[in-house]
C-alpha cells in the first residue's frame, strides 16, 4: 500500500501532544496540585469544595472551642471563689453559733458576713469579654441588684436563658448556667442563706439553723459548678478530636488533589525525553528524496 | 499511414506525451505542499491502430487526459469528521474559559459559602460582639460579589459566543459564495472537455472550510456539486448560492436564519454547533443552577433571619435583598440588604446576648434546596458538572482529531505528493523522451539516406 508522504503532521501532532503532557507535569509540580481545574478531574474538584467547606468548619468550631473554653475557665473560678467564701461564712457563722461571744464579736461577724454578702455579689456579676457570664442572655446589664425590701437582699435581673454553641457537625453544648439557678434556686439561694445568718448573727436567734442552710446551699452551689468542669473536658475532648479531623481533611485533601512529586517528576522526564525524540524524529524526517540521487 | 513519415509521427506524438507527462511531474513537485492538492497523473493510451490489408499497425501514443487522484467517499468522511472535530475543540475552548471561574476550592462561591456560615458561628459564643456580626455581614457581601461576578462572566461569554454566530454565519456566506463561483468555473471546463482537476481541489479545500463552520451535506449534480444544511436547505445549487442570515430571535440571541426557516437548533457539527451548543444549553444551564442557588440561599437565610430578634430585640428583617420570583437572574442580582451589623437576628428571645436563632440561620447550610441539595453540595455539584462537560468535551476532541489525523493519512496515502516517485516518474519520461529523440534522428537520417537514392553526393 501506498504510504502517506507526508509524515509532518503526524510528527507535529506527536510533538504537540508530548509537550502538553510536559506542560501539565510542569504544572502540576510548580503548584503542587494534580487538580488545577475541574475537568482535571470533575470528582476530586467536587469533592475538594466539600472537603473545604469541612475544613473551614474544622477551623470555626476549634475557634469557638477556644472563645467558649475562656468563658467556662473564668465561671469555673468565679464559682470555687464563690464556694470559699461561703465557707468563710460557714466558718463565721459556726464561731458565731458557739454561745460564748459577747455582743460586740457578734456585731463583729455580722459585719465580716455583710462583707462576704457584697463580695458573693460580685461575684455573681461577673463579666468576660463585657458580658455577665451568670445572666442567663440578658449579658448586658449586672444580673444581680442588691435590694434591701426583698428577704434575700438581691434582685435577680437576668433571665433563664441557655446558650447553645456548635462545637461540631450537630454536636452542641451549653455555655451558660443562668445565675437564678446557681444563686437564686429555690430552697438553695445563697443570697437568702447569706442575708438570714447575717439577721441570725445580729439577733443571736437561730443562728444554726441558718448556719445549715448555708451549709446546703454552698453544697447546691458545688454541684452546680461540675457543669463548667465537665464543659472543659467537653471542649477538652472535642478540641482534640476536631485537631485530628483537620489532619484527616488535610491528607483527604491531599489525596484528592495533591501532587505525587515523584511521578510528576518522572512524567515531566519522560514527556521532555518524548519531546526530545519527536524533534529528533522531525528532524530527521524527508531530508532526501529521490532527486537528491539523480544527476 | 505507415513508412518512414508514420514512424515519425508515431515518435512525434512520443516526445509530445512524455514532455506533457514531464509538466504533470513537474507540477506535481511544485504542489507538494499544497493544502488539499491532490497528485495528478497521465492516461496515455495506445493510438487508434490502422489496418493495412491484414496487417494492423499502432499510431503511436495519445495522452487522455490527466486525472487528479483523489478518493470521493473519504473526502465525504474528512468533511463529516472536521464537523465533528471542529464542534467538539470550540465547545473545548469555550469551557476552558468558564470553567476557570469554579476552578478553586478555597476562594469563589464555594469558599464563600462556607466563609458565610463559619462567620455565623463565630458569632455564636458572643452574639452581641459588633465585631463578630460584621464579619457575619462582610462574608455576606463576599458571598454576593462572587455570585454577581461569577454570573456576569457568563453572561460576557454568551454575548461573546453570540458575536461569534453573526461572525461565523458571515464566513459561511463567503464560502458558499466561493464555492457556487468554483462550481460555475467547473462547468464551463467540463462542457469544454477539460481538466477540472485543480479546481476540485480548491471546492474540496473550501467545502473542508465550510466544514469546519457548520454541518452541510454534498450532493453531487451535472453542474458540479449542490451543498445543502443537515435539514435539507440548499446553500449552493450550481453557480447559485444562498446566504444564511442571523437574526435576534426571542430569546435575544442571534438565530441563523436560512431564508424564513430557523435552522439554530437543527445545526450538528462544525464551530457553529458548538458555539450554539455552549451559548444555549451549557451557559444557562449553569447560570440556572448558580441561580437556584443564590436564590434559595437568599430566601433561606432571609425566612431564618426573620425568625429571630436583632440586637434591640425587633424582629429580623431580609439579610439579601429578595431574590426574583421564579430566581431567574438571582446570582447577577445578589446584594446584601443590610448594613447596620446590630440587624442580624441572632436572639431567639430578644435578648442582647441570646445566640438561639443563630442555630436557626446556620441550619440553612444543612437544609435542602430546592434541588434537594444542601448549599455547599449544590456548589460542589455545579462544579462536578462544568469539570465533567470540559473534561469529555476534551475527549471528544481527542478521539475526533485522531480519527481525523488518521483520515488525513488516507487521503495523502492516495492523494499526497511523493517526492520519490516523481523522481522515479521523472526518469521514466525522461528516457522514453530521449529514445522518442532518437528514433526521430534516426528517421531523419533514414530519410535523408532516401531522398540521396541514387545520387553520388549527400543533400545538404
Amino acid at each position: 500500500m501506498r504510504v502517506n508522504p507526508n509524515p509532518m503532521p503526524d510528527l507535529l501532532a506527536a510533538l504537540n501532544q508530548t509537550e502538553l503532557e510536559a506542560q501539565q507535569a510542569q504544572l502540576q509540580i510548580s503548584t503542587g496540585k494534580s487538580v488545577n481545574e475541574p475537568s482535571d478531574n470533575p470528582t476530586a474538584a467536587a469533592q475538594l469544595v466539600e472537603n473545604n467547606d469541612q475544613a473551614t468548619f474544622s477551623n470555626g468550631y476549634l475557634q469557638s472551642l477556644s472563645a467558649v473554653q475562656g468563658q467556662f475557665s473564668t465561671a469555673d473560678s468565679t464559682l470555687s471563689s464563690v464556694t470559699s467564701a461561703l465557707q468563710q461564712a460557714l466558718s463565721l457563722g459556726v464561731e458565731a453559733g458557739g454561745g460564748t461571744l459577747s455582743a460586740g464579736d457578734l456585731a463583729a461577724i455580722a459585719n465580716q458576713l455583710q462583707g462576704i454578702q457584697g463580695q458573693l455579689v460580685s461575684l455573681a456579676n461577673t463579666s468576660y469579654q463585657g458580658h455577665y457570664i451568670f445572666a442567663g442572655t440578658i449579658t448586658n446589664r449586672a444580673p444581680f441588684v442588691a435590694n434591701n425590701a426583698v428577704p434575700s437582699g438581691v434582685n435577680y435581673v437576668g433571665n433563664t436563658g441557655v446558650n447553645e454553641v456548635s462545637v461540631g457537625s450537630g454536636y452542641k453544648i451549653a455555655v451558660n448556667v443562668p445565675g437564678s439557678q446557681l444563686f437564686s434556686a429555690p430552697g438553695n439561694d445563697v443570697f437568702l442563706a447569706i442575708n438570714n445568718l447575717i439577721q441570725a448573727v445580729q439577733t443571736n436567734t437561730g443562728i444554726p439553723a441558718a448556719v445549715n442552710a448555708v451549709s446546703a446551699a454552698s453544697s447546691y452551689l458545688s454541684a452546680q459548678r461540675v457543669f463548667y468542669g465537665s464543659a472543659m473536658e467537653q471542649a477538652t475532648s472535642q478540641t482534640t478530636y476536631l485537631n485530628a479531623a483537620k489532619l484527616q481533611l488535610s491528607q483527604q485533601q491531599n489525596t484528592l488533589g495533591g501532587v505525587d512529586m515523584a511521578a510528576a517528576a518522572n512524567n515531566l522526564a519522560q514527556a521532555q525525553t518524548d519531546t526530545q525524540a519527536a524533534l529528533a524524529a522531525i528532524g530527521k524526517s524527508s531530508q532526501n528524496s529521490l532527486f537528491d540521487y539523480l544527476t | 499511414m505507415s513508412g518512414l513519415f508514420g514512424s515519425l509521427s508515431i515518435a512525434l506524438s512520443s516526445l509530445s506525451v512524455s514532455q506533457q507527462e514531464m509538466a504533470t511531474t513537474s507540477n506535481n513537485v511544485a504542489n507538494a505542499n499544497t493544502t488539499g492538492y491532490s497528485r495528478e497523473v497521465p492516461d496515455v493510451a495506445a493510438g487508434a491502430p490502422i489496418v493495412e490489408g491484414a496487417i494492423t499497425l499502432g499510431t503511436g501514443v495519445v495522452l487522455q487526459k490527466i486525472e487528479s487522484l483523489r478518493d470521493p467517499i473519504l473526502e465525504i468522511q474528512l468533511n463529516q469528521e472536521t464537523q465533528q472535530q471542529s464542534k467538539f475543540s470550540t465547545e473545548l475552548t469555550q469551557l476552558q474559559q468558564i470553567q476557570t471561574q469554579f476552578a478553586s476550592s478555597t476562594s469563589g462561591i464555594g469558599a464563600d459559602i462556607s466563609n458565610f456560615f463559619n462567620s455565623l458561628q463565630q458569632l455564636s459564643p458572643d452574639p452581641s460582639n459588633l465585631e463578630l456580626r460584621q464579619s457575619v455581614l462582610t462574608a455576606a457581601g463576599n458571598l454576593a460579589t462572587d455570585f454577581n461576578t461569577t454570573a456576569n462572566n457568563l453572561h460576557t461569554e454568551r454575548s461573546n459566543l453570540d458575536l461569534n454566530v453573526v461572525q461565523s454565519v458571515n464566513q459561511v456566506n463567503t464560502l458558499t459564495a466561493q464555492i457556487a463561483n468554483v462550481n460555475q468555473q467547473i462547468s464551463n471546463l467540463q462542457n469544454a472537455h477539460l481538466n477540472t482537476g485543480s479546481l476540485v481541489d480548491t471546492q474540496t479545500n473550501l467545502i473542508r472550510q465550510l466544514s469546519g463552520l457548520m454541518d452541510i451535506q454534498v450532493i453531487p449534480t451535472d453542474q458540479g456539486i449542490s451543498l445543502a444544511t443537515a435539514n435539507g436547505t440548499t446553500l449552493v445549487s450550481g453557480s447559485q448560492s444562498y446566504a444564511l442570515t442571523a437574526q435576534v430571535g426571542s430569546d435575544g440571541m442571534q438565530h441563523v436564519m436560512a431564508g424564513t426557516q430557523d435552522i439554530t437548533g437543527a445545526l450538528t457539527g462544525g464551530s457553529l454547533a458548538g458555539l450554539i451548543q455552549i451559548r444555549d444549553q451549557e451557559i444557562p444551564s449553569l447560570g440556572s443552577s448558580l441561580d437556584q442557588l443564590a436564590a434559595g440561599l437568599a430566601t433561606n437565610l432571609n425566612t431564618a433571619n426573620a425568625a429571630g430578634f436583632d440586637l434591640s430585640g425587633v424582629a429580623g428583617g431580609d439579610i439579601f435583598a429578595p431574590p426574583p420570583v421564579g430566581g431567574v437572574g438571582a446570582a447577577a442580582a445578589l446584594t446584601v440588604n443590610i448594613t447596620d451589623p446590630s440587624l442580624i437576628a441572632a436572639s431567639s428571645d430578644g435578648t442582647s446576648g441570646s445566640n438561639g436563632n443563630l442555630a436557626v440561620l446556620s441550619a440553612v447550610a444543612t437544609q435542602p434546596l430546592a434541588n434537594g441539595q444542601t448549599p455547599i453540595d449544590s456548589y460542589s455539584s455545579i462544579v462536578f458538572q462544568v469539570g465533567n462537560t470540559t473534561s469529555s468535551a476534551s475527549a471528544d476532541v481527542d478521539s475526533s482529531s485522531l480519527i481525523l489525523q488518521k483520515l488525513q493519512d488516507q487521503r495523502g496515502s492516495i492523494s499526497g505528493v511523493s517526492l520519490d516517485e516523481e523522481a522515479s516518474n521523472l526518469i521514466r519520461y525522461q528516457t522514453a523522451y530521449q529514445a522518442a529523440a532518437r528514433v526521430v534522428s534516426t528517421i531523419d537520417a533514414l530519410l535523408s539516406d532516401a531522398v540521396n537514392l541514387g545520387l553520388g553526393a549527400a543533400v545538404q
